[in-house]
């Protein structure tokens, strides 16, 4: 007797071989026969011709405190996911001392644009160490999760403020080593470090402050395990990323680790940048390195209103230090013409033509409706203003709540990110799944690999593309017992139709702690999800089930 | 497969200056001219962050100008 039977289906098994007609049995969290099954199980689930594949993973996400208090990690699973590894960037939520904590709540909040009320009210933060961390996160799990240990938040562990002033001292680094010793035992999946982000201040995170070597002796570490390092690079300068995948080649090659940077980015207006990368990735895993660029699938679009600090306006100081005040003190400030003098200045003698004018007012919000779809550019000219200055003065006679979308700001031709997704050296992954709440949606982005690239685009066949986010996810990771249609292996399952697998559209969603807003996408085409052999979602609901695991 | 030519970088030593890392990575070059050149090479440090000019471990600081590729 098993447990389950998916039967009915096109077994896509996640090894790129073509679908077959068949059924998936499951016996104690793991799948026990692939083929044409027979035999009896509590439960049947009719696939209905449709596909039977692997549980999607992603590979980069910050979903670290919203599992706390959604286990689900919605709408992550409803799309497929099934594993999710959280802790990217150097930031994690562990090992952390109480007296770090307000540090790091404003690092998640400038580099993530995650509200603060997000760590403070949701839940209660009962840990210190990495092994308390994974405890909490245990209690209510629906989904997998292989979560990182992030390098600034180890620095600050040993050095407390000095993490973001100097270099480490030999003794600090062998601290450093046992404390990453201690997290990889406590079940992390490697250590994530970043070379370009900021804190709330303007100062560089701890890991930045690191030398070369210290990185390298946290590598030895990884080294005793074969676990990944994660980097973000500084992805929108070419020379700069490929030094940094030598870096990471050499740390891969010394300590025999696996090591990936996100994201691989491509846009129109230095698009040498991303081809030069896969060259230079294509000659290092020549010479044995693993050294893998994560690439999204989905265009950048940024969405803001100025209710809320934005990513859009990280290049411009004083815009940043405004929006993050208070409401009362930024409408002060937004009140104040010498003050709107200065922030219509900063953006040069254009007004803001050419950074502001083609946003287009979203809809949905306090926008007057004649104005929706209208580029800035256009209301602007009507109002007889800057582009700037008619953003703030539009908002302000809305009470802020007039959302703009720039739409495209990188990864924008089909025709380009098509092959680059499907070169074998390159990691799908880079969905940044939890953060970016007010910016856009992080969720959906395989349902779009499928409906854009294998459907529309025909860049890859659909089983090629389930490989990609499965097995080869998998392997690249080490989740051994995950990634595939394989007996033994954990059944993690999606049931989905090939032909309408897809991301709904970008829409408001007010289900966060704090000031509460995030864009989400619904899932089309997605039927059933199993987590390790539980049915988590089916027929549009998350189900009870609490099957997830941290694995490794 | 052996690796294509690729500009060549450090990355500084701890509290070392701008001169200090010119003189180890630029050792035959005249000393103030070996200086603006390191940060005409490296915006991303002298001019782009804030404050402008903080050499962080983990930087990168190009020692040549960008190559010609094809």
């Amino acid at each position: 007797m098993f447990d389950v039977i998916v039967k009915n289906g096109v077994v896509v098994d996640g090894s790129g071989s073509p679908g077959y007609r068949g059924d998936v049995a499951i016996k104690d969290g793991k799948i026990a026969a692939v083929g044409q099954v027979s035999g009896e199980a509590r439960t049947i689930v009719d696939a209905g011709g449709r596909v039977i594949a692997p549980g999607f993973i992603d590979p980069h996400t910050h979903f670290d405190v919203q599992l706390l208090w959604d286990g689900a990690a919605r709408p992550a699973l409803e799309h497929g996911i099934t594993c999710v590894v959280p802790g990217n960037c150097s930031l994690s939520l562990a090992p952390l001392k109480i007296a770090d904590r307000q540090r790091l709540i404003g690092m998640f909040q400038q580099i993530e644009e995650m509200p603060p009320e997000a760590f403070t009210t949701a839940f209660e933060w009962t840990w210190e160490d990495f092994a308390g961390y994974r405890e909490a996160l245990e209690k209510d799990l629906s989904i997998n999760v292989a979560p990182l240990v992030g390098h600034s938040v180890i620095r600050l562990w040993v050095m407390g403020p000095a993490a973001q002033e100097r270099a480490a001292t030999d003794a600090e680094i062998r601290a450093m080593q046992d404390l990453l010793r201690e997290c990889l035992e406590a079940g992390a999946v490697g250590l994530s470090t970043s070379f370009v982000d900021v804190d709330e201040n303007g100062r560089p995170v701890p890991s930045r402050f690191a030398q070369f070597e210290e990185l390298d002796a946290l590598c030895a570490v990884l080294g005793e395990f074969g676990r990944m390092l994660q980097c973000v690079p500084e992805f929108y300068a070419t020379d700069i990323t490929l030094a940094r995948i030598d870096q990471l080649a050499e740390l891969s090659l010394k300590h025999d680790i696996p090591t990936t940077f996100s994201p691989l980015f491509d846009t129109l207006a230095a698009p040498e940048n991303a081809e030069r990368a896969i060259a230079r990735v294509e000659e290092q895993f020549a010479r044995g390195a693993r050294v893998w660029p994560q690439m999204q699938t989905r265009p950048i679009d940024i969405s803001f209103s100025l209710l809320r600090p934005s990513l859009f306006f990280a290049r411009l100081p004083r815009w940043v230090r405004i929006l993050r005040q208070p409401l009362v003190d930024r409408l002060a400030a937004l009140r104040h013409p010498e003050t709107v003098a200065k922030m219509v200045a900063d953006l040069g003698p254009d007004g803001g033509e050419a950074m502001m004018g083609r946003l287009v007012a979203r809809g949905g919000d306090a926008c007057p409706a004649d104005l929706v779809g209208q580029s800035l550019s256009q209301i602007a000219k009507a109002r007889g203003q800057a582009p700037a200055l008619a953003l703030i003065e539009l908002s302000l006679e809305n009470g802020l709540d007039v959302s703009f979308l720039s739409a495209s700001a990188g990864h924008q031709s089909t025709d380009r990110i098509g092959p680059m997704l499907a070169h074998p050296l390159v990691h799908i992954g880079a969905s940044d799944g939890g953060a970016h709440l007010s910016s856009f949606s992080t969720y959906g982005d395989t349902g779009y690999l499928f409906s854009e690239f294998v459907r529309k685009a025909g860049a890859m066949t659909m089983e090629q593309a389930v490989a990609k986010i499965t097995s080869e996810t998998a392997d690249i990771w080490g989740l051994k017992d995950r990634g595939r249609l394989q007996p033994g292996l954990a059944a993690d399952i999606v049931v989905f139709d090939p032909d309408s697998i897809d991301r709904g559209e970008e829409r408001p969603a007010f289900d966060m702690p704090g000031d509460g807003m995030r864009y989400v996408r619904d899932a089309t085409g997605i039927d059933t999800v199993l987590v390790n052999g539980q049915i988590a979602y089916a027929k549009g609901e998350y189900t009870s089930a609490r099957a997830g695991v941290v694995c490794i | 497969m052996s690796l294509s030519r690729q500009r060549r970088f450090v990355t500084p030593g701890p509290d070392e200056t701008v001169e200090e890392l010119a003189r180890r990575a630029m050792p035959d070059q005249p000393l103030e001219g070996a200086v603006d050149a390191i940060k005409s090479w490296n915006l991303h440090v002298f001019v782009m962050r804030r404050p402008p000019g903080l050499m962080l471990g983990s930087d990168v600081i190009f020692v040549e100008p960008p190559l010609a590729h094809a």
